[in-house]
């Protein structure tokens, strides 16, 4: 597709796209979008690079508040200092342990005390995030304290010691699921070269081993305002929440983040394969992964809606190939980026073998490369991304969610939209085509997982 | 939330409870909306299964969704996913709802297809047999999972010779019994005028609906309204251990289970403050901080009283979870015992009081920020007859409450040693953990693992 066309084809209306000033000293507004739903975004930036992504939603006196650091496990692993894996995953969990300001336990109960829900943090390859949802009347409370554990968190020994408690439990926890097991083996299996073959728990040595210098040296270099983004949604107005933003985050300092090449991974010659056995497994498990390519490619966009065709819904082939036929009790088929995979996951029913989900899954992509697949077929994928798209959008932590992801991934919060706007554009033609470069043995990566027998671990 | 508006809304339930000729439509009409979520609730649900046939209400529902009299099920569900939508079936203790979702512009077109759907079922053979097969798989599948484990074996022990000591989707042996003809017993009995609730929420007018819903609803024959009664369950008196015997995990999957509470539980707001404190809130509850932030035992740990699903004429079961490491899964369980003895004696200090008052009340906006939230609350308040308190009338129930209220609702609900814990691990290694934790203490005080099973048991 080509490139510009596309890029004109922008299901958001941009209204201004140049830079101008807001009139309030210290920040700038950079851009004003409206939705396709009719709702404005609103882009700032602070004078020290923190970034403020803005949509007003006055339905209920509430708002989503989330903040996002582009630092996830890749950083670390690639960082001269570190070298290792876990620890970005470990340091979220510090963030909620105490600032020079609010002791441990305090930042929780007071988000606690203003009814704050859905609150959390995760990490993951490429980011970090921290999420809440709260009265809108506590929108400066909730600011302060975020704003204080970016800038001043006090990290203490002994709290280190017991969180590390807490994230080796977190740690087994997922080891002792089969699946999560299986996806770990799969990045090894695909990556060799590229920080993704590590996984973003690290392992326990590493979690029981990191010091309080590390922790300190990772805040130090990461959590710069320059480095984070703020997403608001929800029932505020601009000159309330940026005369906050301006007060809260303007202080804090830029500075240089660094950010080494992730290593090119050589380009895959040969199917891989790996079979395991896990001793929690009753039933087997089928993993894989085909190589594709970052998500500012257009072919994310077939490959996206293919994989919707494969395994979303009732009628999907995956699930009346393998479901209904009892050989597998769920199966399912989509895209993730960075790493940049197009995933089949298979769930085998008790006693049956993934060699034949395998053999059944690669008949089914022959026949797509083959003969392609229908106008009603294409239809009934691209109104079920319609449908699922509408339900991302409408819940404000999930629009949150949405907006952060993309941003993260390619420096654009408006990719989700421009994927969904060039369904469009693009051919039941198009699936068979990605289907025919990307679905290849060769260009694959093939996890077995088997129950463990009895008295082997 | 606006108190106008909740207002309105109870006089809509009384009108619509003593309106026995016309259907039950709770609506919620938000001209925002993107979607429409269409949901036809029937009163019943599993706990009306018969013995030894458990998961027959879930068959029955999945049985609606494969196909009408005129369309099989590839065509039937291929028109509806066509058209950007969904249809699914859920099915609780008491009730099975049929919940459907579409895009805004084609809302007609799919509810025309699940009143197809629900009207005219085609109840095919060839479709029951995959419909089995599927459930079977899934049912033998829940050996994966150690905490679905934990969860089978606790129902097992509670409910005891009730249906609900399975769980909705049955077991191997009972969902092989079910036959095409008792699934079509339950729809012909118990599809019936008095048994319909109709609750959407969408950006079309309700007038809209309502012209659409009237004649469907007529075409079924007349009834009452399922009235419920509350399941009995055996809760011992000391704390009983249960073993799912899973080898070398580096986890245990626990759960603590005690009596639940019922929708109208007269005590329901000081028992929600007490379990706020105690282990309700994850991060700030007295587990979390002790087992979690003090001690590093576990990733997560917490209390709930929606372990069975949300609050409805069945007690239900009070649930304490947690995934400890493996090596303080003993110590956890021992520690747990404890903090809930030294909660029903004291209660709360007044920090942690304060702050479930705070947080309850506070985010208590959030029970009513979206349409779906507002009309759930709708449908529980029909079913159960509880009122939806306005917000000032949640913060004056909630601010009114002390430590005394929260001893009492607790002492007349619960029992300090009273729990049914099942655990899924490694027998010899709790053994042994079990045996070093209670070296002092007299054999006959100990607590020992009184039964064990093996995972394929509690599926079979």
């Amino acid at each position: 597709m080509n490139r510009l066309k596309f890029a004109l084809r922008l299901f958001v209306l941009v209204l201004f796209t140049t830079a101008f000033a807001s009139g309030k000293a210290g920040y700038e507004k950079v851009t004003e979008k409206t939705l396709f739903n009719g709702e404005k975004l609103y882009e700032y930036r602070l004078d020290n690079g923190f970034r403020v992504l803005f949509v007003p939603r006055h339905k209920a006196e509430v708002l989503t508040y989330q903040v996002w650091f582009r630092v996830g496990s890749l950083n670390e692993k690639l960082d001269p200092t570190l070298k290792k894996t876990g620890l970005a995953h470990l340091f979220e969990h510090m963030m909620f342990r105490g600032s020079k300001n609010y002791p441990d336990g305090k930042f929780d109960e007071i988000t606690s005390r203003i009814g704050s829900e859905k609150q959390n943090a995760t990490t993951y390859y490429y980011r970090t995030n921290y999420y809440e949802s709260v009265p809108s009347s506590k929108l400066e409370t909730i600011m302060e304290l975020e704003a204080d554990r970016m800038a001043n968190l006090n990290l203490k020994k002994e709290v280190l010691e017991k969180e590390k408690g807490a994230v080796v439990g977190e740690y087994r926890r997922a080891m002792d699921q089969p699946t999560r097991k299986a996806w770990y083996e799969l990045m090894r299996l695909m990556y060799r070269e590229s920080p993704y073959r590590w996984t973003v728990l690290g392992s326990e040595e590493e979690i029981k081993g990191f010091t309080l210098e590390e922790a300190q040296y990772f805040y130090k270099t990461f959590y710069a305002p320059n480095n984070a983004t703020l997403i608001v949604i929800g029932d505020t107005t601009e000159e309330k929440l940026m005369g906050l933003v301006t007060e809260y985050y303007g202080g804090m300092k830029a500075q240089q983040v660094p950010r080494p090449p992730v290593p090119d991974e050589p380009i895959q010659k040969k199917e891989r394969k790996e079979t395991f056995s896990h001793r929690q497994a009753t039933s087997e498990i089928l993993m894989m992964g085909y190589r594709i390519p970052s998500i500012s490619h257009p072919d994310i966009v077939p490959l996206s809606l293919l994989s919707t065709h494969l395994s979303t819904g009732m009628e999907s082939r995956f699930r009346k190939l393998l479901v209904d036929r009892g050989i597998a009790v769920g199966a399912s088929a989509g895209t993730s980026s960075s790493p940049d995979v197009f995933q089949v996951f298979v769930n085998m029913a008790e006693g049956q073998k993934s060699s034949k989900a395998l053999s059944i899954i690669d008949n089914e992509i022959s026949s797509i490369v083959k003969k392609g697949i229908s106008e009603k077929e294409f239809r009934r994928a691209l109104n079920q991304e319609l449908l699922n798209l509408y339900d991302d959008i409408s819940d404000s932590s999930s629009l949150g969610t949405w907006l952060g992801e993309y941003l993260m991934l390619s420096d654009n919060y408006m990719r989700g939209f421009e994927v969904i706007d060039a369904y469009k554009s693009i051919k039941p033609e198009d699936l068979q085509r990605v289907a025919k470069q990307y679905l290849t043995k060769k260009n694959r990566s093939v996890v077995v997982v088997t129950p463990a027998k009895k008295g082997k671990s | 939330m606006n108190r106008a508006i909740l207002i309105v809304g109870f006089v809509f339930y009384t009108l619509n409870m003593f309106a026995a000729e016309s259907p039950v439509i709770l609506y919620e009409e938000d001209p925002t909306l993107l979607t429409s979520t269409i949901q036809v609730v029937v009163l019943t649900g599993s706990s009306d299964d018969p013995d030894k046939k458990q998961g027959l209400s879930n068959l029955m529902g999945e049985m609606i969704t494969r196909g009408t009299k005129s369309k099989n099920r590839s065509t039937f569900q291929g028109e509806v996913e066509a058209m950007g939508a969904t249809l699914g079936v859920l099915t609780s203790d008491d009730m099975t709802a049929f919940v459907g979702k579409v895009i805004k512009e084609n809302t007609e077109a799919f509810f025309k297809l699940m009143q197809e759907a629900l009207l005219q079922p085609a109840f095919s053979k060839a479709e029951f047999a995959s419909l089995k097969k599927e459930v079977l798989a899934d049912i033998s599948h829940a050996k994966n999972s150690n905490s679905r484990l934990a969860g089978l074996a606790l129902r097992r022990e509670v409910f005891a010779g009730t249906p609900l000591a399975l769980p909705g989707s049955g077991s191997l042996s009972t969902v092989k019994r079910v036959s095409l003809k008792d699934v079509q017993k339950v729809y012909k009995d118990e599809f019936h005028r008095g048994n319909f609730v109709f609750a959407i929420a969408s950006p079309l007018k309700k007038s809209e609906f309502e012209k659409w819903i009237n004649p469907f609803w007529k075409k079924f024959k007349k009834g009452e309204k399922k009235e419920r009664t509350s399941t009995a369950m055996k809760i011992p008196e000391t704390p009983k251990l249960v073993l799912v015997n899973k080898a070398k995990t580096s986890t245990g999957s626990l759960l603590f289970g005690q009596s639940g509470i019922t929708a109208t539980n007269d005590m329901r707001y000081e028992l929600g403050v007490g379990n706020y404190s105690f282990g309700g809130e994850p991060l700030v509850s007295r587990l979390f901080r002790t087992i979690r932030s003090d001690l590093g035992w576990t990733y997560y740990i917490g209390s709930t009283y929606h372990a069975m699903g949300q609050l409805n004429m069945q007690q239900g079961l009070y649930v304490i979870s947690t995934t400890p490491s493996i090596e303080f899964t003993t110590q956890t369980l021992m520690k747990v015992l404890d903090m809930w003895k030294k909660f029903l004696k004291e209660g709360l200090t007044k920090d942690e009081l304060n702050l479930a008052k705070d947080s309850l009340v506070n985010s208590y906006p959030f029970e009513f920020d979206d349409a779906q939230e507002r009309l759930w609350h709708k449908l529980r308040s029909y079913l159960y007859g509880t009122p939806v308190l306005s917000p000032e009338e949640y913060a004056k129930k909630i601010r009114g409450i002390d430590n005394k209220d929260v001893l009492k609702a607790v002492s007349n609900n619960h029992n300090a040693t009273g729990w049914l814990v099942s655990l899924v691990a490694d027998k010899d290694i709790i053994e042994k953990q079990l045996a070093e934790a209670q070296k002092d203490v007299p054999e006959k005080s100990r607590l020992k693992i009184s039964k064990t099973y093996e995972p394929d048991e509690l599926v079979k």
